[in-house]
């Protein structure tokens, strides 16, 4: 099945015996003078031929030209340009270089930049990539510094409301995302049920979402890819970074092992409510736990020349609970190996392991052996990922790889005990393989055109031991199965295979526009089961089988890139068209834990996504930000929910604004602003009431979904961030960080629903409720040495 | 217990920020439909069904009794037992003539009739079997936090002793009375699923699992409280018709489920016909248990309760 995939590899790296005619090499790494991090995404360029390639990952870049003499220049958002004359005559050239980042960005120096127009140029579109520097910039909620609630502000990104984990894109569910921290997925990104993503801000280098024209490397989820990674920590000298916020303190510390050749960074946070009212706990409440906290770690090494391994890992939990006690968090290894084969052949091989588990007890301070249940579920993943480019001359760009993924799933079992007599229930663990192989080729048509054309093919395996069960068709409501199979050990219980045709393409429209077209088709295997209006951590990870299907979707995009002001102004507009194919909905009062005949509560269904997205940003100066807008529309139509009939999802907004601004006074003083507008999210409301029973109950009487919208959701968030004047011991330096969230201290509906007065039940009434029911401020201090 | 537990945490946390009010909101009106309300239990007691209309959601006026229907609840063996609107208020009852009658026995099934207007309605039910409420027990309590909705911070705590019979997919509702009064808040609906919470046979036999026994008290008692507990066997579709119940009433939060409509287990004798109504039908076998709190009879405090 892999033939044409090898096939066209044979086709594109003969292409380089075509092309080959007395041209040479160069190439290298680019790297930040200050502390030695990879710089992603820099842009090498030749003036004189108009052509020019970006670092990879890994900040490794490769160029092929013809023999000459060239001037090169390197060039880097807020970095300070640099050239080189590089003469290929006799050999290849290697050439590291180090690039120095501009610290006047407040005045209007020239931070040359006839390439920082890669938002125009390059092939990559629907892609946001947000510095984190702007990220820390930003009013945060409580102070906190983060990620996930960042990129909500971008657009296309919504989210189902305040506090709720995960994020939706482009009317993808939440676990349509795959989330990468270094290569490795993370399943639960949330902190806190949601309030807070696992990412520690002062241990992250680069963000960068994909939400259309993804990648044939790229693969297991619909909607988008956000690709997380980690400093690599100060290979120059030993440096250390925290900071004392509302909710977490953080510590981070660099250092190199060998200077130039090797460093590793350790940064930890946590949570420490529970140490100040420690004192204040008495009685019952004695013991009682609840903190949150991670630990990200990564050390690299550079071997030689061509040779750099790389080891991260992350490890968080959040605890709550005295005896009744709930637990969860995610686990994550990542070990990776950059060889450089020749100065045109780059291999990265990533290995990681990433585990997501809960337990749930209720004796946890003393075994109690007479009454207790205890409750466990996990999903674990192994996996291989290597991934081959090739330069193969400066028009052409091949990746080439694969993937193989070993998932192990214990969705859930628990052990109930009364009166001293135990039980086991749930659900039997089970296994599943994915693999994967891709190639694609990003090649330049003449002066204006650029494409990407690439092709992925995804074999999934359900394998035994486990129970294949039958169900009956489709109605709306439970199915008990009509059959079940048993397997053995490495039986195959399922099998699916798809294609998965990506294209992306750019025209240039002179000298700062473009017009760029994307096409995906992914495939994804693994469904987070969530029938709650925000995900849960107690919501499993569940394995494709014989009755779920894989989900697929079909995205097109097209939009329109012009830079504005000499690159001042970054403008787009996209437009998209997503449909999905095997949505997985539930029935009503579905039990989704512990439930070994779950997939009987399950439906399946369609959607579709479609949407425009402007966004324009202003990318330098003292004022910076950007203002997003998107007006969208989601849907699912499923067999039994909604009479049939299309209904919005739960996250569909109509219009969504978002500005972010950062105002830089001066080198200590800066000031910023996040506004955020949202239609709001659809609801179902009854037409009626009846009484049963003393309840008074809602009916829908037309029988619809999401037919209503609770009111629009509007907020304002401030921030001022304030240098120290003094250094601390010298040489350390220290700001103050002042925020306030939802300054006009609206209370935004998370959602609104109805119910029976509490002290007239005849009476009935619609509530709103509201996460965050008013104004929110805080202060951080953060220190770096 | 375990609820109680969350919310102290939430509000150490600091996060109990989160609020809610009342607002308006407006909503499509729509057709009236039938309501049948009908519980019957084997008990030689009054037995009451109630009838009523469908009102728009946000309309607070009384409710509509649906009067002048015919209400009929017949025995397997053909047994009629007529259900009359005494009062014209929509409660249509059956007494039991002689002492000790009544009409239902363990293990039979059960028909309803009813006819309104020009359409004829009917459910089927069975009655299942009920187990013994052993004994119940009391500690006393004390929450270090002021629990919400009114309910009490200090007194006793009680849970009730049965078994559930060997067996797969006995169902029960539980029911808790203080004072003569019962817990019928939506949230403090209790039904078991064999002896645990829901389907999947492991609970199958068990001694009710701990949550469900401290359903004797969906609040604390105090001291010369009577407390009276019931344990209803339902069927099956009751079970799942009761989780809806409870879930229809209690969804809000940012856990909260897509509001679903109720299904009902009473149809048009007509299928073809599409008026339908709403409201359910069951039959249950009653064991209950009743007592005093007596402060000298509680037992020590159990670990972690």
């Amino acid at each position: 099945m892999y033939k044409p995939l090898l096939a066209l590899l044979v086709v594109l790296l003969s292409m380089q015996a075509v092309f080959a005619q007395e041209k040479l090499t160069i190439s290298g790494y680019v790297k930040d003078a200050k502390n030695g991090e990879a710089l992603l995404g820099a842009t090498v360029f030749v003036a004189s031929l108009g052509e020019g390639v970006s670092t990879n990952d890994y900040g490794f870049y490769s160029l092929t030209l013809p023999k000459g003499t060239y001037e090169l220049s390197f060039s880097y958002i807020s970095y300070l340009e640099e050239k080189r004359q590089v003469k290929l005559d006799q050999a290849n050239v290697k050439l590291d270089l180090e690039m120095k980042e501009s610290t006047l960005t407040l005045e209007t120096v020239t931070v040359s930049s006839e390439r920082v127009d890669e938002n125009v140029r390059s092939i990559e579109m629907s892609v946001n990539k947000v510095d984190m520097r702007t990220i820390q910039k930003m009013p945060a909620l409580l102070g906190e510094v983060d990620v996930i609630r960042s990129i909500q502000f971008l657009p296309g990104v919504t989210t189902v409301g305040e506090g709720a984990t995960g994020f939706n894109v482009r009317g993808g569910n939440i676990d349509q995302n795959l989330v990468l921290l270094d290569e490795a997925p993370v399943f639960n990104s949330s902190h806190l049920f949601g309030f807070f993503s696992v990412f520690n801000p002062d241990a992250v280098k680069d963000v960068k979402l994909i939400k259309g024209g993804i990648p044939a490397e790229y693969g297991g989820r619909l909607s988008s890819i956000l690709d997380v990674r980690m400093k690599e920590g100060n290979s120059k000298k030993f440096s250390a970074t925290g900071g004392i916020g509302t909710i977490f303190s953080r510590l981070a510390i660099e250092t190199p092992i060998i200077k130039d050749k090797g460093s590793f960074i350790v940064a930890g946070r946590r949570s420490y409510i529970d140490v100040l009212a420690k004192p204040f706990l008495n009685g019952d409440l004695k013991g009682s736990r609840f903190y949150f906290y991670d630990l990200t770690a990564k050390a690299n090494y550079r071997i030689n020349d061509k040779n750099t391994v790389f080891l991260s890992g992350y490890f968080g939990r959040d605890v709550f609970g005295a005896d009744f006690g709930f637990d969860w968090g995610n686990t994550t290894a990542s070990a990776r190996w950059n060889h450089v084969f020749s100065d045109k052949l780059f291999l990265n091989t990533t290995a990681f392991f990433s585990n997501y588990d809960y337990r749930l007890q209720s004796d946890l301070k003393e075994p109690n052996p007479q009454d207790a249940f205890r409750w466990n579920s996990n999903i674990k993943t192994y996996s291989v990922k290597p991934d081959f480019t090739y330069y193969v001359n400066s028009r052409n760009k091949v990746s080439f790889g694969g993937q193989m993924i070993y998932y192990t799933f214990q969705p859930g079992k628990a052990e109930a005990i009364s009166g001293g007599e135990t039980r086991t229930i749930g659900q039997d663990s089970k296994y599943a393989i994915e693999s994967a192989l891709y190639i694609s080729n990003e090649q330049k048509v003449g002066k204006k055109l650029t494409l990407q054309y690439g092709l992925r093919y995804s074999l999934y395996d359900y394998i035994g031991p486990g129970k294949g069960y039958t169900y009956g068709p489709q109605t709306g409501e439970r199915r008990e199965p009509t059959s079940t199979t048993t397997y053995q050990k490495g039986d195959r219980i399922a099998q699916y295979g798809n294609w998965e045709p990506r294209f992306s393409a750019n025209l240039g429209l002179g000298e700062s526009s473009s017009l760029k077209l994307s096409y995906n088709r992914m495939a994804q295997y693994l469904h987070l089961l969530s029938n709650t209006a925000a995900a849960s951590p107690l919501d499993v990870w569940t394995p494709t089988s014989n009755n779920i299907k894989p989900q697929l979707s079909d995205q097109i995009a097209l939009g329109i890139f012009k830079n504005l002001n000499d690159n001042l102004f970054e403008t787009s507009l996209e437009v998209y068209y997503k449909s999905l194919q095997n949505q997985v909905d539930y029935i009503p009062n579905s039990d989704l834990l512990l439930n070994p005949q779950l997939e009987g509560d399950l439906l399946y269904g369609g959607g579709r996504a479609y949407g425009a997205e402007f966004f324009i940003k202003k990318t330098k100066g003292k004022l910076n930000g950007w203002v997003s807008y998107t007006l969208s529309r989601t849907e699912r139509q499923v067999e039994g929910l909604n009479n049939g009939d299309w209904f919005p999802s739960r996250f569909d907004k109509t219009h969504v604004l978002n500005v972010v601004g950062i105002y830089d006074v001066s080198q200590r003083l800066s000031f910023s602003v996040n506004f955020t507008y949202g239609t709001g999210t659809p609801a179902t409301y009854p037409t009626s009431k009846f009484v049963w029973q003393g309840f008074a109950l809602p009916h829908n009487f037309y029988d619809e979904r999401n037919g209503y919208r609770i009111p629009d959701y509007h907020r304002v968030d401030l921030a001022a961030t304030l240098k120290q004047k003094k250094k601390i011991f010298g040489k350390g330096e220290g700001e103050w960080v002042f925020s306030i969230y939802n300054v006009y201290n609206r209370r935004n509906a998370f959602s609104v629903y109805v119910r029976q007065n509490e002290d007239n039940p005849s009476q009935t009434e619609a509530v709103r409720y509201s996460v965050f029911g008013s104004i929110i401020p805080a202060v951080t201090y953060n220190f770096k040495f | 217990m375990k609820r109680i537990h969350w919310i102290y945490f939430f509000l150490i946390l600091g996060l109990g920020s989160a609020c809610t009010d009342v607002i308006e909101i407006e909503t499509e009106a729509s057709e009236t439909q039938l309501v049948i309300d009908a519980w019957v239990t084997d008990e030689s007691k009054a037995q009451t069904i109630k009838l009523s209309l469908t009102q728009p959601y946000f309309d607070q006026g009384n409710i509509v009794p649906a009067i002048g229907a015919t209400v009929i609840v017949f025995s397997e063996d053909s047994i009629p037992y007529p259900f009359v609107d005494l009062k014209n208020d929509g409660n249509y009852v059956w007494q039991p003539k002689i002492a000790g009658e009544k009409i239902l026995t363990v293990g039979k099934q059960y028909a309803l009739y009813v006819k309104y207007g020009e359409e004829e309605y009917f459910s089927i039910s069975k009655v299942n079997r009920v187990p013994p409420i052993d004994s119940v027990n009391y500690f006393q309590q004390k929450y270090p936090v002021s629990p919400p909705d009114d309910l009490r911070q200090e007194g006793y705590q009680a849970d009730f002793y049965a078994r559930d019979f060997a067996g797969e997919g006995d169902c029960y509702w539980v029911r808790a009375y203080r004072n003569d009064t019962l817990f019928n808040k939506p949230e403090q609906i209790t039904i078991a699923y064999d002896g645990g919470f829901s389907p999947g046979g492991a609970a199958d036999g068990l001694l009710f699992i701990i949550p469900i026994r401290a359903a004797a008290s969906p609040d604390l008692y105090a001291a010369n409280d009577k407390m009276k507990i019931e344990l209803f066997s339902i069927p099956q579709e009751a079970f799942f018709f009761l989780q809806l119940v409870r879930t229809a009433s209690t969804n809000g939060g940012i856990f909260a489920t897509v509001p679903s409509n109720i299904p009902t287990n009473i149809q048009n004798l007509d299928q073809n016909n599409p008026k339908k109504v709403l409201g359910f039908f069951a039959v249950s076998a009653v064991s209950s248990l009743e007592t005093v709190i007596d402060g000298r009879k509680a037992i020590p405090k159990p670990s972690g309760r």
